[in-house]
């Protein structure tokens, strides 16, 4: 690694403390490393925007013209994306947007049925008796869940109850219902379980990769985050 | 301009577009006609791309906007902070574009953008560290909130906290001492109960997406165009 | 002050969470257990899915993911880029998302004796990043040559070996994407199985698993691997110790300090709801 790298990588132990420093008091050295955050990350995005429609689009057009002459309307619809900012022609910004908006809705809208709903009606659909009492139990757990679920999320009408008395239809469904609801329970047990994992995993990776490598640049941006949190709360007390 | 060319015009070009698209995808009529609907459905697949690169770029205009509008109304308590990002985020575009250039003038150096040397640096000690911790700082708030939301006040809760604590212990090595049996049960709430749990979600997200397509051709959604008229 | 008292105060107060939450992800790190990783049944029937990939097949590789989300999605992603270039196989990266170029190269940075000896362009392409997201996934799917005229490193495409024999996506035996993101799972579910039917290998975080088994469980995916645990497993089956190992004792030492805050939460929320019974 050269010096450029070395303070490089210092830097970067630097700002992940000085960032972790928010979770015990807003300071200026975070309010300095967010906003360095902000900056590079739209810096980065539009790079990489240039890079995508170069490569997509521009290089195209230099190399292969007649197969890709047709790229020269998005070019032209993306650059009338800009007039949004125009108090007078804000609506030409509309024709880019249009197509984006109408491919994506295609795109999902022709194939949504089968992806998301038909296949997973497919494999709902299970043997519910049989000789292997485990996976019998398990079928008819996924089975009811996801019945249900979907009673809960989608048939939200619930059949009128007659007074004085329950009726059939009412308890079918109200036992549905309280099935989807615990089943759910299930489902969002487990996500914040392995939300606590994931979130965990990104604090250990960046250790390992940040800040054990360069622990003398950790130590020093710790100090310093520290002083820049205990200055104005003692600026505060002595004002008190 | 009439409100033809400010409005029903987009609208009727996401109509054409989304009927287009489904034509070309569930129709066949011969071999000829299929293989020109394939390109003209590639092609337009290729048009969002592309636009999409310019919505990006709109973006991070909108971000320096902003920060010039901080300066202006906050002041000098504002002013350093926006002037970091705003210089950053010129010098990373400027860099940007000098690989670009150089990919374009000199393309035996083997630089582009995101190979330029300068712009790699930034990106790989100011911009990864800085999305990495910002990103994961939400541990500390997730600890502080999993030991209040997991309260077993009714059996729903405590339901909820018997699962959670299962797939905990089944995720990390310390479950498998404990108990061997933690792995398989955690494979297990999650193959079984929880999967027909997000199974209605799925279907319902999907329900979602087509009637929000469904809503788009008929020009009942039209928030995509913004607020101003 | 009773001893109740204390001990919710002690839970309440963030800074003694924080402190407790950061030596207990430190510690173990600068003194590992080693405890015991077993691995399940469902990382070894996705180790056993690509051992029995033919040699030299062609594999699809989305990277989808944030630098902070490194810790829990590129072991995994190297472990399976190790077994895959074993095989002899042949892979193409690409990314949708801006920050792929990024993670690539902290990517090959980190695993450089998985790519040595591999040739660029022959072996394995990056593509580079592509915007556009399910229209990018669509386009990719119909042709590659016909999106991208030019790969990351500025090196056209029609010319590099390997996308002239795998220009399209029924020409991969397997799609493996890597992401942190339900949008993109969902994305070639849409555009590269329902159509074309190329099979699917999910490396996912945690925290969106959940949400994507409903996917596997229908057959849409050959399997998942999630999260720094399945990392962990795969690391062990391909014989390559890396950050997923490392991070297995910090993890069960963290989890085990957020399990003992919620014992501690429930107790203490239950002796004073019982103990406000008993006063009325």
């Amino acid at each position: 690694m050269d010096a450029w790298d070395i303070f490089g990588a210092s830097l970067a132990a630097a700002l992940v403390i000085w960032i972790y420093s928010f979770a015990y008091r807003d300071n200026v050295l975070y309010k300095f490393a967010e906003h360095l955050f902000v900056g590079t990350a739209a810096g980065y995005s539009i790079a990489l925007a240039i890079d995508s429609i170069n490569r997509v689009a521009i290089k195209s057009l230099i190399t292969s013209p007649a197969t890709s002459w047709h790229y020269i309307i998005p070019l032209i619809l993306g650059a009338t994306m800009f007039m949004k900012y125009s108090k007078k022609y804000y609506w030409v910004a509309r024709y880019g947007i249009a197509v984006n908006v109408a491919v994506g809705a295609a795109l999902a809208l022709r194939t949504i049925p089968m992806a998301n709903i038909i296949a997973q009606i497919n494999a709902t659909i299970l043997p519910l008796w049989g000789s292997d009492i485990l996976k019998i139990i398990n079928n008819w757990l996924i089975f009811l869940i996801t019945l249900g679920g979907l009673t809960y999320f989608l048939f939200t009408i619930f059949p009128k109850k007659i007074s004085g008395r329950t009726s059939p239809i009412y308890g079918f469904y109200r036992a549905l219902y309280l099935i989807g609801i615990y089943g759910m329970m299930v489902g969002f047990g487990a996500l914040f379980a392995n939300t606590i994992m994931t979130r965990v995993g990104f604090v250990i990776s960046i250790y390992l990769i940040y800040l054990q490598p360069y622990y003398i640049a950790t130590i020093i941006a710790t100090i310093l985050a520290a002083i820049a949190i205990l200055i104005p709360i003692l600026i505060r007390r002595r004002g008190k | 301009m009439s409100l033809a060319v400010r409005r029903h015009i987009p609208q009727l070009i996401v109509s054409i577009i989304i009927i287009l698209m489904v034509i070309f995808y569930f129709f066949y009529i011969d071999k000829t006609v299929s293989s020109q609907m394939s390109t003209a459905d590639k092609a337009l697949s290729d048009w969002a791309v592309i636009i999409t690169g310019f919505a990006l770029i709109v973006g991070g205009v909108d971000i320096l906007r902003y920060h010039m509008i901080q300066i202006r109304k906050q002041g000098i308590k504002q002013a350093p902070f926006s002037a970091v990002t705003i210089s950053l985020e010129i010098i990373m575009v400027i860099l940007a574009l000098i690989g670009l250039y150089l990919s374009y003038v000199a393309p035996y150096l083997g630089i582009t953008i995101t190979t330029q040397p300068q712009f790699k640096w930034m990106y790989t000690y100011l911009y990864a560290p800085s999305d990495a911790a910002m990103y994961s700082i939400l541990v500390f708030y997730i600890a502080s909130a999993s030991y209040r939301a997991f309260i077993a006040r009714n059996p729903m809760a405590m339901l909820l906290l018997i699962t959670a604590v299962i797939v905990m212990l089944g995720n990390t090595t310390i479950g498998g001492v404990i108990w061997p049996g933690f792995l398989s049960l955690r494979d297990w709430v999650m193959t079984v109960p929880n999967t027909a749990a997000f199974r209605p979600i799925t279907m319902g997200a999907g329900f979602g997406v087509i009637l929000l397509g469904l809503r788009l051709l008929v020009w009942r959604e039209v928030s995509w165009m913004g607020r101003r008229e | 002050m009773k001893p109740l008292d204390v001990l919710e105060k002690i839970i309440g107060s963030r800074e003694v969470l924080y402190t407790l939450l950061i030596l207990a992800i430190i510690l173990p790190i600068l003194s590992p257990i080693g405890l015991p990783v077993t691995i399940s049944s469902r990382t070894l029937a996705v180790y056993d899915y690509i051992q029995k990939l033919k040699l030299g097949c062609h594999v699809w590789m989305e990277l989808n993911y944030e630098v902070a989300a490194r810790g829990e999605l590129e072991p995994a992603a190297i472990a399976l880029i190790k077994q895959l270039f074993d095989k002899g196989c042949k892979i193409v990266f690409v990314s949708t998302a801006a920050y792929g170029p990024l993670v690539f190269s902290l990517l090959q940075s980190m695993a450089p004796d998985v790519f040595s000896g591999k040739k660029y362009g022959i072996d394995y392409v990056f593509l580079g990043y592509v915007s556009g997201g399910e229209a990018a996934v669509a386009s990719l799917a119909r042709s590659v040559t016909g999106t991208v005229s030019t790969d990351n490193y500025g090196n056209p495409v029609s010319e590099l070996p390997l996308i002239r024999e795998a220009n399209k996506a029924t020409d991969y035996d397997l799609a493996i994407i890597v992401t942190s993101a339900t949008d993109t799972i969902n994305y070639y579910v849409r555009q590269w199985f329902t159509p074309y039917h190329v099979p699917l290998l999910f490396v996912v975080l945690s925290v969106i698993a959940p949400s994507i088994e409903p996917f596997v469980a229908a057959g849409q995916a050959i399997g998942m691997l999630t999260g720094q645990r399945a990392a962990a497993e795969y690391e062990v089956l391909v014989g390559r110790k890396g950050l997923g190992l490392a991070a297995m004792d910090a993890q069960s030492i963290s989890h085990l300090l957020i399990l003992i805050f919620i014992l501690i939460g429930n107790i203490v929320y239950w002796v004073k709801r019982s103990s406000q019974k008993s006063k009325r």
